[in-house]
């Protein structure tokens, strides 16, 4: 899961549970003192009401009483009042309440003490004996508005918006933490993955913004590693191209000073003299290609293309190779070519393809062929070329594409090659937005090119 | 005997190579900077410079502009191989071949021979002795072209793919003959220099009074010289 995500739900569930904990402990802690306050509250209620209406009914009689109770009335926590005579008669209220108050006034007669009534949210219901001074026996009865709990939610729209708008102030503050956490992440993943890519200018710390914090400072050093490894690779490439121009100087006096050596030869001497040629030959190819590998993987160069019909480029290598390959025992056989045009350096294409193919030629057995073929399929060109050579150990293929490596120690300089002809084809390729692998297919190696191909009208 | 010019600062390998040419029958002078090569080019009466791209100072290329403004000494280029744009601006300055570095000894000797070679006409027997297609008008023997009157100023060997194209004109002339009978050496693969050698020879002729092109690339066949 994403880091995002996990911050996000991990902030959000922290935030519920304080909230599902807050609601719990007011619940269980106020919710219960202030109830039995009001219980209690509402006894002495009871007790000044009913020592207050019978002073009153002993100094103005009944009709002042009903003045007074219809003033408690008025009272905003009290609903109702009733006065219940013990003959079954009332004094005053509403008759049809007194069903309601049955079972409080029972309580309250037989044991002779105010008694309360709290049901739920229903509103509570109390009862008190009066003691009139004309010895008339009677209640008092009062019906409460519900006892106000403090609930803060789910009693009301009100409740369910608070909620809401606590839920969302939880959400957007989660997401901008979580964003704010991870949003560097992503930055630095980003770049990471660029330089990994092979694109060495790629910095952070400009995008990170203005932070100051762990993030902020790992950018820097990120930078700083990048900057490192760019001025490293950059000494490197700039090292093995310098070397190779250096090379060319003593190669090109070496070359005529052979040739010279060459006229004055004695019979003994000429073959090491041919010998000597041969070999400085090689080394000139060698450098020649390290200088193209090392413009191709700087990147900096800016090969022109123009549109190139690839079969013919592809016909023409094949030819080539087998005009070198029958000299040797050896075939190349251009199967299947589709016509085809691509959009490229015309250089570059040919000795990639050129070095894939020579280089099948070199591996595969006496008498085989080296089949060729190119295949046009939605919008991409294939090319693959197969030999009989036995293939390559499964786990090497990858490595096929590096400068230098040999398959099998001293195999390759048996055979004659410089060890850079797959690592330039597959710069070359790369050049041009297209991608070769190798893989093993009925004993022999198939290397793959595929290259993006050109509309008929040339775009 | 044949005078060479050699600019190149690399002094032990004119050495080497003034022996070897020497050798061959070649009188060379050798000449390590491009100041003194361009003076000497000017003035000096030889027949061929070898220049090298790669030099203090004034590189080749400046040498080469410089000389063209006022000589049509033959120049064969030494570039750094492996570097196509070397050769390529080289060939559009006016040299009329190049030669990557570190080079064979006989192969500079058959280069240096081709071009001289052409220079003296002597490649040109079986070409009738004046050749006129429309305003073009070219006169083998004094190596003259004019266009519609005009003189026009060709390298030797820009003046040898003009009348091998005008002798056959109307026809695709293939590549690969041009390589072999004016270049003096096969067509390889990743050779331009054929493709510039007729770039300049079109911007040196200009284009039809109707607006037309000269010359038409056949694609991977040749050129034409068209016919109106």
């Amino acid at each position: 899961m994403k880091l995002f995500v996990k911050i996000f739900l991990w902030y959000l569930v922290a935030v519920a549970m304080m909230f599902g904990v807050m609601v719990f402990v007011t619940r269980t802690f106020q919710t219960e003192p202030a109830f039995s306050r009001w219980q209690r509250s509402a006894r002495n209620q009871m007790a000044f009401y009913s020592a207050t209406a019978e002073q009153i009914q002993a100094v103005g009689g009944d009709d002042a009483l009903r003045t007074f109770l219809a003033r408690l009335n008025e009272n905003g926590t009290i609903r109702d009042v009733l006065v219940l005579q013990n003959d079954g008669t009332v004094l005053y209220g509403d008759p049809n309440f007194v069903g309601d108050f049955e079972n409080v006034v029972a309580v309250a007669r037989t044991t002779g003490e105010t008694d309360i009534e709290v049901n739920g949210t229903d509103p509570a219901l109390g009862a008190t004996s009066l003691h009139f001074a004309d010895g008339r026996p009677a209640m008092l009865a009062i019906r409460w508005e519900p006892p106000r709990t403090p609930s803060f939610f789910f009693d009301s729209w009100v409740g369910y918006m608070r909620l809401a708008a606590l839920l969302l102030t939880a959400v957007i503050v989660c997401f901008a933490l979580a964003w704010y956490l991870t949003s560097p992440l992503g930055k630095l993943r980003d770049a990471t993955r660029r330089l990994a890519g092979g694109d060495l200018g790629a910095r952070v710390a400009r995008r990170v913004g203005r932070r100051r914090d762990e993030f902020a400072d790992l950018a820097k050093d990120f930078d700083n590693m990048a900057s490192r490894i760019e001025s490293l690779i950059d000494s490197q490439q700039i090292l093995t191209r310098d070397i190779s121009h250096e090379l060319r100087s003593p190669l090109a006096r070496m070359n005529v000073a052979l040739e010279l050596a060459k006229k004055r030869s004695t019979p003994e001497s000429t073959p090491l003299l041919e010998r000597i040629e041969n070999e400085s030959n090689r080394l000139n190819e060698m450098i020649s290609r390290i200088l193209t590998l090392s413009r191709l993987e700087s990147g900096t160069e800016d090969f022109s293309k123009t549109r190139l019909d690839l079969a013919d480029l592809v016909r023409d290598i094949a030819a080539d190779a087998e005009f070198e390959a029958s000299g040797k025992g050896k075939s190349v056989v251009a199967d299947a070519i589709d016509e085809c045009s691509v959009k490229g350096n015309e250089n570059l294409l040919r000795s990639a393809i050129d070095n894939v193919v020579r280089n099948a030629v070199r591996y595969t057995a006496d008498a085989t062929k080296v089949s060729v073929s190119l295949i046009k399929d939605n919008g991409h060109a294939i090319l693959k070329v197969k030999d009989h050579g036995g293939g390559v150990p499964q786990n090497e293929l990858e490595n096929l594409f590096r400068p230098f490596y040999r398959v099998g120690e001293a195999r390759e300089r048996k055979t004659g090659g410089t060890g850079l002809g797959l690592a330039i084809a597959q710069r070359a390729v790369a050049v041009h937005g297209g991608e070769i692998t190798a893989e093993n297919v009925d004993g022999g190696l198939e290397v793959k090119i595929v290259l993006n191909t050109t509309s008929r009208n040339g775009n | 005997m044949n005078r060479i010019l050699i600019i190149d600062d690399d002094e032990e390998l004119t050495e080497l190579v003034s022996e070897y040419l020497g050798a061959e029958g070649f009188d060379t002078v050798a000449v390590h900077s491009g100041v003194e090569g361009l003076d000497k080019a000017k003035h000096g009466n030889y027949d061929l410079a070898v220049l090298d791209v790669m030099l203090p100072g004034m590189n080749g290329f400046e040498v080469l502009r410089n000389l063209r403004e006022s000589s049509s000494l033959p120049v064969l280029m030494l570039t750094a191989r492996g570097d196509d744009n070397e050769r390529i601006v080289g060939l559009e300055i006016g040299a009329d071949d190049y030669l990557p570095k570190p080079f064979n000894p006989r192969e500079l000797l058959a280069r240096l021979r081709a071009i001289l070679r052409r220079v003296d006409g002597s490649i040109h027997d079986d070409l009738p002795e004046r050749i006129s297609v429309d305003d073009v008008d070219l006169i083998t023997a004094a190596r003259s072209v004019t266009v519609g009157g005009e003189p026009v100023a060709l390298t030797s060997l820009e003046f040898d793919l003009l009348a091998a194209l005008l002798n056959e004109a109307g026809k695709t002339v293939r590549k690969e003959d041009l390589s072999e009978n004016v270049l003096e050496r096969k067509l390889s693969p990743y050779d331009r220099s054929l493709d510039m050698h007729i770039s300049n020879l079109r911007k040196k002729l200009g284009l039809r009074a109707d607006g037309t092109e000269r010359i038409k690339t056949i694609r991977s066949a040749g050129y034409i010289y068209t016919v109106v």
